[in-house]
């Protein structure tokens, strides 16, 4: 028993110690221009996942209309589209951020409209996503989550009014 | 021995298994409006800096710097970097200080990289940071030259700045083919 005990030590502290050294030591690629794995996607993607849906619970949100989605449709092309696709562009991959950041208009989001609302809001760490809470209003938020939401199913229409209408006022962008 | 053995099991599979379950149902902070620890900072530091150390080491010369390459790259530096890493004799960026790692702020702090790590950096970016890799918006010699003014800040002589400065950005002769 006592030896097992000593195995199991040696291994609590030993595997820490030689994760910090693989790091410290340069061994983990620095490099973002190339895909990560297949397993480290879905089990970072799933572990995201399960913090925002935790962090998320207790938030409501506010019903949207199709003046909403119009709203938040526009600040996605304002500030959003640089990264996560162009809307009523075709599809352009990725390549360049790691992890790869979503490509909205073509891959949707399964996230509910307040863990969107989150994730704009506090940014997800240790990736190309920073926290948006200092420029963004609550309103517009709310707008940029129900139009992330649906922007595989919006209203007729309401895809033609956001192109439109940025075309003059995105004029400087 | 045997016993050993089967406790050190036993405790390198209870790790992972913890690891993976914190990580399962959602015990991970992944907010990054928080101010990161300054242990964890230093870390990713060095944990970075050792592995760009470890690719970049053969890499060819860089340009001369001349002023005329250290203005071209600063004209680069202003159209594109300024965002997140901030812009000389200007207060830090907002907007870089929203990532987790925050962006460094080279303007004010400059970097401890040499001249061929920058080129690296900006050519390949950095994982899981907000640094992006540059290769398809710019070509190797415009990374080169944006390096050897990235390697120069914070204390980049005025009258340079000033020329940075002068003509439009676009008129960059650098700056250009975007492919």
């Amino acid at each position: 028993m006592k030896n097992f005990l000593h195995g199991f030590i040696a291994a609590i502290v030993i595997l820490p110690v030689g994760a910090l050294g693989y790091f410290c030591m340069g061994f983990a690629d620095a490099q973002s221009d190339v895909a990560p794995s297949v397993l480290e996607s879905r089990m970072m993607g799933a572990a995201v996942h399960a913090a925002v849906a935790r962090s998320a619970t207790k938030l409501v949100a506010p019903i949207a209309d199709d003046d909403v989605l119009v709203k938040g449709g526009k600040v996605y092309v304002e500030g959003c589209q640089g990264c996560h696709g162009e809307l009523g562009k075709p599809f352009g991959e990725d390549h360049s951020h790691y992890p790869r950041v979503p490509q909205f208009p073509y891959t949707g989001t399964q996230y509910t409209e307040p863990q969107i609302y989150w994730v704009v809001k506090h940014g997800i760490r240790m990736t190309a996503m920073s926290a948006y809470g200092r420029f963004y209003s609550e309103e517009q938020l709310w707008s940029i989550a129900a139009f992330l939401h649906r922007i595989r199913t919006l209203p007729p229409g309401v895809a033609e009014r956001i192109l439109t209408k940025s075309a003059d006022a995105g004029a400087s962008h | 021995m045997k016993r050993f053995v089967a406790g050190f099991l036993t405790g390198v599979l209870g790790l992972v298994l913890v690891a993976l379950v914190c990580l399962r149902f959602g015990f991970a902070d992944v907010r990054a409006d928080a101010t990161i620890p300054a242990w964890l900072a230093r870390w990713l530091n060095v944990s970075a800096h050792a592995s760009v150390l470890r690719q970049a080491s053969s890499l060819p010369a860089f340009v001369p710097a001349t002023d005329a390459n250290v203005i071209a790259g600063g004209r680069l530096y202003l159209s594109d970097c300024v965002g997140c890493h901030g812009e000389p004799g200007k207060p830090p960026s907002d907007f870089g200080a929203t990532f987790y790692p925050p962006a460094p702020q080279l303007a004010l702090e400059g970097t401890r990289y040499s001249e061929q790590q920058v080129f690296w950096i900006a050519k390949h970016g950095v994982r899981r940071t907000g640094m992006s890799a540059q290769t398809d918006s710019y070509s190797d010699e415009q990374l080169h030259l944006l390096a050897a003014f990235i390697a120069r800040m914070p204390r980049v002589p005025s009258n340079i700045l000033t020329e940075i400065r002068q003509e439009p950005v676009s008129a960059a002769p650098a700056a250009e083919p975007k492919k």
